[in-house]
This record gives C-alpha cells, sequence and structure tokens, in this order.
C-alpha cells in the first residue's frame, strides 16, 4: 500500500485532511475531509433577536466578517420589508471595501505568493522580500483601518445592523483614511503588474462560474447571481437552483447546481463575470494586463484579487469623499413574522443567508450557505484534474502542489477548522 | 511608557474566551493599573496585533492555549522565550501570536524593541458555545494576579 501523510497543509483557514486513493496507478477517490462545522452557528441563532444575528454570524469568521454581518442584515430587512437608505447602503460598499482590501492584501502576498515564489511560508518571504512583505501588509492595514473608522473595531467590526448603523462614523476619520487610500491605490494598481510576472502553474478548467451580478456596479451585495452558463437567478430563487448535500467524509456541506454539476464562486467568478462594471482605474488596470477573459485557471484568482485591489481602493475613495450623512443611520424596524433571504460576496466568493422571524422578531430558522462550502466540491474535481501528475511525485513535492491549488482557493473552512493533511494511499485490491 | 494589555480569544469558542475573560477581570479588580495602560480585546487579531504593538514599549498578552497540560494550569512565556515559542500553525488567518511577532521582528523595528509577554491559560474545552469551563474559571483568579504582577514591572 502506497501511503504519502503530510502533517499541515499550511496557510489555509480550516482544519481537515486531503486523501486521495490509488489504485493501479490510477486516482480512484479524492476527499477534502472536513473535520468541524461552522453550522452550528445557525442553532445558536434560533431564539434570538434579530438584532444579535449580525454581531453573531460575524463570529464565524476573522477574515470576512462584513460579509456575514451583510448577508444577515440584507436578509432580516428582507423579511421586515425594510428598505434602507442610499447613504446606509453607500456606507455598507465602504465597509466591504475595507474587507476586501485585507484579505485580498493577505492572500496574495502572505498566502499565495510565497508558494509562487517557492518559499515555504510568509515568514521566508518576508526575511528575503522584506519591502515587499511590508507593502502588503501596510495595503492590508488600510483595508483594517476602514473597518475600524466605521465599525470601531478592524476584527468583528460592531456598528452594522438591521436598518443601517446603530451610529453614522465620523466623517473625518473617514477623510483622515484618503492619503494611506490613495497610497493603496497606487500599490494595487502595481500588484497588477506584479501579479502578472508570477510563474503560474498550467491549469485550464471549464468552470461554471457564479457570482452577483448588478448591471450599474461590481456586484457585491445586491442584484441578481449570474451563472456564466447563461442562467440569472433572483436571490429569492437561489436555493432553487443551487443546493447543499452532505457528503460523508466532510462535515461542512457540498453545493451544487440543479443540474448536480460543480461551480465556481469567488474573485475569478467575479472578475470574469462582472468586469464590465469595474471602476476606471480597476478596468485602465485590466486592459493593461492584456488577459483574455475568462481567466480559467485557479492559480490566477491572484490576478483576479489583485483587479479587485484596485477596484476596492477606488471605491473605498469615492465613498468617502461622497460621505455626508444627513439622514437618520438606521430605518426604524415595524416588526412582523416573516421569512427573508440575503446574499452578498466575501472575499472567497457568495454568501448566502435565509432567515424566518417570528412576530416578536425572533428567529425560528437560519441557513447559512458560505462561500467555501460551495467550492469544495470544486477544489476536489481540481484536484481530479491534477492527481496523476500527484501520484507520481514524490511525497513532498505533492503535498506542496495539492497545498498549492487549494490555497488558491483562499478556502476559509470557515473558522472551525485550522489544518489540512495530505494522505495519498494505494487502496490495491479489495 | 507605554504598555499594552492585550486579551485574545473567540468568545463564541469555549475556554478560547479565557483572555478576554481575564482581561475584563483585571480591568475590574485593577483599575488603577488598567487606567496607566492601553487594553485592547480581540477575538482574532492575526496579523493586526503588529499595528497594536506600534509604539508600546511593552505588551502583556493574555491567551488561551492547548497543551497537554491540565486544564486551567496557567504558564508565562516572557520576551526572552517567545522566539522559541510557536502554536505550530502556518495559516496566516489564523497566526499566532509567536507567529506575527517573528514576522514583526524582521520587519519593524518597533516590534523588535516591544517587551512582549504572554500569559497562557491552559483551556480543555474550544468547542462552539459560550462559557469556561471551571477549571479555567477557576484559574482565572491567578491569571489576574500573575498579570498585575507582569504590569507593574512596568508601572512601578
Amino acid at each position: 500500500m502506497k501511503t504519502i501523510e503530510v502533517p499541515a497543509l499550511a496557510r489555509v483557514e480550516g482544519e481537515g485532511g486531503l486523501y486521495i486513493g490509488v489504485k493501479d496507478d490510477q486516482v480512484v477517490e479524492i476527499r477534502l475531509d472536513i473535520y468541524e462545522p461552522p453550522r452550528f452557528f445557525e442553532g445558536f441563532l434560533v431564539g434570538r433577536f434579530l438584532q444579535e444575528v449580525p454581531d453573531i454570524t460575524a463570529r464565524i469568521c476573522g477574515i470576512c466578517p462584513v460579509a456575514y454581518q451583510m448577508s444577515s442584515v440584507i436578509a432580516l430587512e428582507k423579511s421586515l420589508d425594510v428598505e434602507v437608505s442610499a447613504q446606509v447602503y453607500a456606507l455598507r460598499r465602504l465597509m466591504y471595501c475595507g474587507e476586501h482590501i485585507e484579505s485580498h492584501a493577505l492572500h496574495i502576498y502572505l498566502l499565495q505568493a510565497p508558494d509562487l515564489l517557492g518559499y515555504p511560508s510568509a515568514l521566508d518571504l518576508a526575511a528575503i522580500a522584506p519591502e515587499l512583505v511590508k507593502n502588503a501588509l501596510r495595503m492590508k492595514k488600510i483595508g483594517n483601518d476602514v473597518l475600524k473608522a466605521i465599525g470601531g473595531r478592524s476584527v468583528h467590526p460592531v456598528n452594522a445592523c438591521v436598518g443601517g448603523f446603530y451610529r453614522w462614523p465620523d466623517a473625518a476619520s473617514l477623510n483622515a483614511l484618503i492619503p494611506e487610500l490613495d497610497w493603496g491605490l497606487e500599490a494595487a494598481k502595481q500588484t497588477v503588474q506584479w501579479s502578472l510576472t508570477l510563474p503560474y502553474p498550467d491549469l485550464e478548467i471549464d468552470y461554471e462560474f457564479v457570482a452577483i451580478h448588478h448591471p450599474e456596479e461590481y456586484g457585491v451585495m445586491r442584484g441578481d447571481v449570474l451563472s456564466s452558463k447563461g442562467y440569472k437567478t433572483s436571490v429569492a430563487d437561489y436555493e432553487m437552483r443551487y443546493f447543499e448535500e452532505h457528503v460523508q467524509h466532510s462535515n461542512a456541506l457540498h453545493g451544487h447546481t440543479a443540474f448536480g454539476g460543480t461551480y465556481l464562486v469567488g474573485p475569478l467568478a467575479r472578475l470574469n463575470l462582472n468586469h464590465p462594471q469595474l471602476l476606471p482605474a480597476a478596468q485602465k488596470s485590466l486592459k493593461d494586463a492584456k488577459l483574455n477573459l475568462p481567466l480559467k485557471n485557479p492559480y490566477k484568482s491572484l490576478i483576479a484579487r489583485a483587479v479587485e485591489l484596485v477596484n476596492f481602493y477606488e471605491e473605498a475613495i469615492q465613498l468617502i469623499k461622497a460621505y455626508h450623512p444627513d439622514q437618520p443611520a438606521h430605518a426604524n424596524l415595524k416588526l412582523k413574522a416573516g421569512e427573508g433571504c440575503g446574499m452578498s460576496e466575501a472575499p472567497r466568493g457568495l454568501l448566502y443567508h435565509r432567515y424566518k422571524i417570528d412576530e416578536q422578531g425572533m428567529v425560528k430558522f437560519a441557513r447559512i450557505v458560505p462561500p467555501t462550502a460551495q467550492n469544495l466540491p470544486r477544489i476536489e474535481a481540481d484536484l481530479f484534474v491534477l492527481a496523476p501528475t500527484l501520484v507520481k511525485m514524490e511525497q513532498e513535492q505533492a503535498t506542496l502542489t495539492a497545498e498549492h491549488l487549494v490555497r488558491s482557493y483562499d478556502p476559509c473552512i470557515s473558522c472551525a477548522t485550522h489544518f489540512l493533511k495530505l494522505k495519498v494511499e494505494d487502496v490495491g485490491q479489495a | 511608557m507605554n504598555i499594552l494589555v492585550l486579551g485574545i480569544g473567540q468568545s463564541l469558542r469555549g475556554d478560547d474566551a479565557a483572555g478576554l475573560e481575564a482581561v475584563r477581570m483585571w480591568q475590574a479588580l485593577h483599575p488603577e493599573s488598567a487606567a496607566q495602560v492601553n487594553v485592547e480585546t480581540s477575538e482574532l487579531p492575526g496579523l493586526v496585533l503588529l499595528d497594536l504593538l506600534e509604539g508600546m514599549d511593552a505588551a502583556i498578552v493574555v491567551d488561551a492555549v492547548r497543551s497537554s497540560a491540565n486544564a486551567g494550569i496557567v504558564i508565562r512565556v516572557g520576551p526572552d522565550e517567545l522566539a522559541s515559542f510557536t502554536s505550530g500553525t502556518g495559516s496566516v488567518h489564523g497566526w499566532g501570536v509567536a507567529e506575527t511577532l517573528h514576522l514583526g521582528q524582521l520587519l519593524y523595528p518597533w516590534v523588535a524593541k516591544c517587551r512582549v509577554t504572554l500569559i497562557g491559560i491552559n483551556g480543555k474545552n474550544f468547542a462552539i458555545g459560550a462559557g469556561l469551563s471551571p477549571e479555567v474559571q477557576t484559574a482565572m483568579v491567578d491569571v489576574v494576579d500573575m498579570m498585575e504582577r507582569e504590569i507593574n514591572k512596568y508601572l512601578l
């Protein structure tokens, strides 16, 4: 029996194992074993007052708390038939800018770049290229500072509520961020150029890309769910087209389409489906990059993140300059029984929430579909494509190669987990 | 002298909240000390720790730890010992204190000069849910005493 076992797949968020079964030199099974479920949060929410929901769901992830907050407030506002003001919507988008900036800067430079450049970790990269990593941390900090200015703290900000915000953030605090955001915008443009110089492994996958799409803005919080297969689905009908199922080896559910196929959410999907809605500087960066869209190489999601960085810095500057709140920070809520769903684009992909509440505003049912659950079957499918190469490699190289592919997805096995183990086993004769 | 007191932990992961609880208890019991330092709590600071250390001469970081020791055992890792202390994770999403400090020391003079002491509380239950295990709850008094002693080394 041939077994390759590696102690840890580093630099992913989550704990699990990667199993590859080999028979007669053919890969017969691949499993991303996910041990620990984030889904208990859905149970947590039942019986809670609706205003507790955004601050509880934010705890699902330290990297994308804003997405969890926003998907939940949008869904709960839908259940109450509440419309938020344009000013509230703009500030929510600014929060998103902060979250995407800090998450993308982290992933590009400290999670994936070490793989592409051949360093074991960000620490090793920092030792060789300290200015590169310092710039990355400065870019990331700007995103954190945006979140702190709006939400009081950079990790798990607390200002968002159903109906809007508890209070408007201080305009002076936001305006003070503009010089750093200007710097960040230029750094992001350079990041796109730099990203084009990296040595990406050859791998082209015919994905079904799925992302929020809005004709007038880069899809983040409103619009329909667009598929590269041509389907457009309203948020209300999301669960009619996209399903989750339990698989034996994973405590995270696996997403698939109504036709049983895998699909991809995240930066590649967003860029491929929504690039016409990018802001001008991001459009220029994309044009200068001379990319052939759609990008189908999962490793090149780094480039998509870099282009998005330009877009979110650019948008953050615009939103802060236009920030002059003169309306109530939140809508008055009239409690009633209802049901609503909402979605937003977390840095790593589409995040769907649905809630039922009673007439006192207490949660009776909660459903959360995180992006990584939707991508897990796709990651396994990609590994199948890679597997014939993996099984011919020595253990160390096979592990690094598999890790690199998984990391390119920036999976957040949702704060529930910490490591992945790679096990390649020759299952031989029964 | 600028001193940071930082409690780290996830409030909905059982004993992982020990660092947060310890800082809150210390603030309540030693308000005169708390008034002289910078106090922060954070669920998952990750690399934000480096930002929190900017301008600080010393930091007392209180966090839950997981080891083979019994729950409630309190450990102190001094500034000179942190270099050899790792949480064994290579994840940047969830980088531990030691790894983050290593990165900071490589890149930033202010991290290299800051004297960081880690007070760790050995936990046993890190499952999703609020509340500390009885052993960790009992250890809180010792943790608070140790925090106050460490802080007074710099205040006195």
